[in-house]
C-alpha cells in the first residue's frame, strides 16, 4: 500500500535559526503519528509545514495526490497558489488554542469551511455538523458561542470544525497543552476514538503515555533533525540516548 | 455580510436625499428660444439689500429686487446663490456664478478683474461706533483703532487706508457685536445698512458717529471679465429701468429716496426689514432649520459617513498590505487628511480644483471633501482594529481554505468592527458637526439657516443656541444607537 503523506528534505530556517535540517517523514492511509521533541526542536513547524502554515524553504510535501516541491515550486504566482490551496484542502488542523471563531456559534463554526469553501450544500453541511458533535459528546451546544464553552469542549468543537472539512489527515498541534490537567483526559479521548475509526493522524504533544497508546508511528525530534523513528517502542524503550532523556523528564514532571 | 448591505442601502437612501436637494446647476446654454440662466450671487443676510423676508422666508431686499428687473427686462431667467460675501468673488473667478449682486462699490482693484455695470447705487459710508464713546466722530479718528470689517468689501480698505487696523468678521451683524462688547473700536459701513440695522434691532448701544469721508460710493452688478455680453445685456437694461423709473420706485420702496442716482443718498428714510419679537423669529426660524437639518445635514452626514468608512476601510487594507506602493500612497492619503484642516480641504475642493477643471457642485463638493476627511481618520481606526485580531483567527481561515477576500469579510472585520465602533461613532458625531463648514461652500444646510435669519434680525444668541440645540439632539440620537450597536457586535463576549 502506497503512504498517504510522503514528506522529503524538509529545510526550513528562521534567519539565523535552522529549525528544520531534512526531515523525511512518511505515514500510511489509518495511521496515527506522534510528533514528540523537546521545545525548539521544530515539530511544531513541521506539523505547519504539511499545510504550509510555514513555507518550507526546501524539501517536498505530498499527501494524497496533492504535492508541491518548495525546492522547485511550480512557475508563476497562480500556479504555486493553486498547488498551496490542494496541499490545504487535504488536511484539517487543530490548534493549540483552538482558534474558534469567536462571533460564530458552534454550529457556524462547524459548517463555515464546507459552506463558504468547499460549497456544500448547507442541509447537509448542518447535517454533518451534528453527527460530528454528536461524536465529540457537544450535542445540543449547537447554539453556544466558544466563549460560552470550557477549554476542553472548546477544543473537542476545533476538532469537529477540523473534520467537519472531510479532510484525509487531520493534524493536531499540541492539542492539550493550553488546557488544564483536568480537562486533557475529555480531549484525549476524541483523539484516541479517532485513530481507532481509522482517521489518519499527525499529533504534535507532550502527552508520552497518550502516544504510546495512540500512535502507530513515533518519531523523535531534536534540534531540527529526526532523532529516532519507529513504533511506540521508541517511547518505552528507546534506543537513543537523547530520547531516553527527554522521556525520563517528561514522564517524571507528568 | 448584513453590514455590507446596510452600506450600500445607506448609500442608496442618501443619494436618494441628495437628489431632492436643490442644487446649484451649470448655465444652461443660452441657445434659441430658451432664456439665459444667470446664475446670481447674494449674501441673503445682508439687509436691506439682500436678506430673507421674515414673513415668507423668501429671498428679498433692494440688490435682489434690482437684479430680478434687470433679468425680466433681459430676458435672463435667474437663479440665485446664497454665500458669504467673501465666498461671492471666488464663486465668480471659478464659474459658479454669472453676477454677483450685494452692494459690490467698483474700485480700481476690482475693476482690473471684474466688469461693471453701469452703478445703481450712490452711497457713502459712515463710522459707527459705541453709543457711548465721544472720541471718534469721523474716518480720521480711526488711525491707530480697531475696525469689524468684512475681509474683501470696499469698507475694509476705506478703514484700512485711514490707518485703522482690521478685525476680519463675516458679515455687518458680528461685527456690531464686538462693538458691542468693546472688542473693536468702530465699524465702517454703508450708510443704508447701518440705518435700517439700527431701525430692525432697535439697538441703542451703537450710534452712526460720522460720515466715513466725503466720497460718494457706486455699487453695481459685477461680471468676469470674459462675459461682456452679459453685462451689455444688464447696462441696457439699467438704461431701460432708469428711463421709465422702474429703479427709481424700487429704491422710493426700500428707502424712501432715490438712491439710483447721484446725490439721492443724504435723506434716506429707513424701515426696519425686520420688525418682530424675539420668540417670533425663533417661531419662524426652527422649521427652516429644521428643513435644513432635513435636506443638509443629514443626507451629508449619512452619504459622507458611507463613503468615508468605504474610503477608510480601503486604506487600511492598502497600509496593511504587503505591496509597498498600496501601503505608501495609503499612508500619504492619511497624512494629508490628518494634517490639514477640514476648512481648508472643503475649499481646496470647492474653490480650487474648478481651476484645475474640476468643477463639483455644491453637494457633491461638501461630500467629496468630508467623506475624504472621514476616511483618512477611519483609516487608522480601522487598521488599530483589524491588527487586534488575533493571528490565529488568520491561520485557522487560512486552513480552512479561506482566500484573502474570505477571510477578511468572513472572520477578520466582523471582530475587528466590535472594536472599531467605539472610535467610529465619535467620528460619526464629529461628522455630523463638522457638516456646518458646507454652510461656506454654498449648501444650505441647518446652521447657515440660522445664520442667515441671524444677520437679518441680529438674534444671535437665541438662533444659534436653536442650531447647537439641533445638533444635540441629533448627536444625541445617534449615540443612543450606540450602545445596541455594541451590544449586538459583542454578543458573543462572554
Amino acid at each position: 500500500m502506497s503512504e498517504l503523506i510522503e514528506v522529503r528534505g524538509l529545510e526550513k530556517s528562521f534567519g539565523e535559526q535552522h529549525v528544520l535540517r531534512g526531515i523525511d517523514l512518511t505515514a500510511t492511509a489509518g495511521t496515527a503519528t506522534a510528533v514528540l521533541g523537546p521545545s525548539g526542536s521544530g515539530k511544531t513547524t513541521l506539523l505547519r509545514s504539511l499545510n504550509v502554515l510555514e513555507t518550507p524553504d526546501a524539501g517536498s510535501v505530498r499527501i494524497s495526490d496533492a504535492q508541491l516541491d518548495f525546492g522547485a515550486p511550480p512557475a508563476g504566482k497562480a500556479a504555486y497558489r493553486r498547488a498551496v490551496k490542494a496541499l490545504r484542502a487535504r488536511s484539517g488542523m487543530v490548534f493549540q488554542s483552538h482558534n474558534l471563531f469567536p462571533h460564530r456559534t458552534v454550529l457556524q463554526n462547524l459548517i463555515e469551511g464546507p459552506v463558504q469553501v468547499q460549497r456544500r450544500d448547507r442541509e447537509e453541511a448542518v447535517a454533518d455538523a451534528r453527527t460530528l458533535l454528536a461524536q465529540v459528546g457537544l450535542a445540543g451546544r449547537e447554539d453556544a458561542y466558544p466563549a460560552q464553552l470550557s477549554g476542553g469542549q472548546q477544543q473537542r468543537v476545533g476538532i469537529a470544525r477540523a473534520l467537519a472539512l472531510r479532510p484525509e489527515v487531520l493534524l493536531l498541534d499540541e492539542p492539550t497543552s493550553a488546557l488544564d490537567p483536568e480537562l486533557v483526559g475529555e480531549v484525549l479521548e476524541v483523539v484516541r476514538d479517532l485513530a481507532e475509526q481509522g482517521w489518519t493522524l499527525v499529533i504534535v504533544t507532550h502527552e508520552v503515555r497518550f502516544a504510546r497508546d495512540v500512535a502507530d508511528q513515533v518519531l523523535f525530534l531534536d534540534g531540527g533533525r529526526v532523532v529516532e523513528r519507529g513504533g511506540a517502542e521508541v517511547l518505552t524503550d528507546p534506543r537513543e540516548e537523547r530520547t531516553r532523556r527527554f522521556l525520563s523528564r517528561v514522564l517524571e514532571a507528568g | 455580510m448584513p453590514s455590507f448591505r446596510l452600506l450600500l442601502l445607506a448609500l442608496v437612501v442618501c443619494s436618494g436625499l441628495v437628489g431632492l436637494a436643490p442644487g446649484v446647476g451649470p448655465a444652461a446654454a443660452a441657445e434659441g428660444d430658451q432664456p439665459r440662466v444667470v446664475r446670481v450671487g447674494t449674501e441673503g443676510v445682508y439687509p436691506p439689500f439682500s436678506y430673507r423676508d421674515p414673513e415668507s422666508n423668501e429671498l428679498t431686499g433692494f440688490d435682489v429686487d434690482v437684479v430680478r428687473a434687470v433679468a425680466e427686462e433681459a430676458g435672463w431667467e435667474l437663479r440665485f446663490v446664497e454665500a458669504p460675501f467673501d465666498s461671492l468673488f471666488p464663486a465668480l473667478d471659478s464659474g459658479r456664478l454669472d453676477v454677483v449682486a450685494n452692494q459690490v462699490t467698483i474700485t480700481p482693484e476690482r475693476e482690473a478683474r471684474y466688469l461693471f455695470s453701469t452703478p445703481y447705487t450712490y452711497s457713502r459710508g459712515v463710522v459707527v461706533t459705541a453709543a457711548d464713546d465721544d472720541e471718534i466722530t469721523s474716518l480720521e479718528d480711526l488711525r491707530g483703532r480697531t475696525t469689524a470689517q468684512t475681509a474683501s468689501s470696499n469698507w475694509a480698505k476705506v478703514a484700512r487706508e485711514a490707518g485703522a487696523r482690521i478685525q476680519y468678521v463675516q458679515d455687518f451683524g458680528p461685527g456690531v457685536e464686538l462693538l458691542v462688547q468693546g472688542r473693536v473700536d468702530a465699524i465702517v459701513n454703508d450708510n443704508i445698512a447701518v440705518l435700517d440695522y439700527l431701525a430692525t434691532s432697535g439697538n441703542d448701544e451703537v450710534k452712526i458717529a460720522g460720515p466715513a469721508g466725503e466720497e460718494v460710493l457706486e455699487q453695481a452688478l459685477a461680471f468676469t471679465r470674459a462675459d461682456a455680453a452679459l453685462r451689455e445685456e444688464a447696462d441696457a437694461a439699467i438704461a431701460a429701468l432708469t428711463e421709465d423709473g422702474t429703479l427709481g420706485q424700487i429704491s422710493e420702496d426700500y428707502f424712501g429716496a432715490d438712491v439710483t442716482v447721484e446725490g439721492g443718498t443724504t435723506d434716506v428714510d429707513v424701515r426696519a426689514s425686520d420688525s418682530r419679537t424675539r420668540w417670533e423669529v425663533l417661531q419662524d426660524t426652527a422649521w427652516p432649520m429644521f428643513v435644513g437639518l432635513l435636506r443638509g445635514t443629514l443626507p451629508l452626514t449619512v452619504a459622507s459617513f458611507a463613503i468615508g468608512l468605504a474610503l477608510g476601510l480601503g486604506a487600511a487594507l492598502a497600509r496593511l498590505s504587503a505591496i509597498r506602493l498600496l501601503d505608501w500612497t495609503a499612508r500619504f492619503y492619511i497624512s494629508v487628511i490628518r494634517g490639514t484642516p477640514l476648512l481648508v480641504q472643503l475649499f481646496i475642493v470647492f474653490y480650487g480644483l474648478p481651476q484645475i477643471g474640476v468643477d463639483l457642485d455644491p453637494y457633491p463638493a461638501a461630500i467629496l471633501a468630508l467623506s475624504l476627511n472621514v476616511g483618512g481618520y477611519a483609516a487608522e481606526i480601522m487598521r488599530a482594529a483589524i491588527l487586534s485580531v488575533p493571528r490565529g483567527q488568520y491561520e485557522a481561515a487560512t486552513v480552512i481554505g479561506m482566500d484573502y477576500g474570505q477571510s477578511m469579510r468572513r472572520v477578520v472585520l466582523p471582530q475587528a468592527a466590535r472594536t472599531a465602533v467605539p472610535p467610529l461613532s465619535n467620528s460619526l458625531l464629529s461628522l455630523i458637526k463638522d457638516t456646518s463648514l458646507a454652510s461656506l461652500v454654498l449648501v444650505p444646510e441647518l446652521f447657515r439657516e440660522a445664520q442667515v435669519t441671524a444677520a437679518a434680525t441680529f438674534e444671535y444668541l437665541p438662533l444659534y443656541a436653536l442650531a447647537a440645540l439641533y445638533f444635540w439632539i441629533v448627536c444625541y440620537l445617534v449615540s443612543l444607537a450606540q450602545g445596541p450597536l455594541e451590544r449586538r457586535l459583542s454578543r458573543y463576549v462572554a
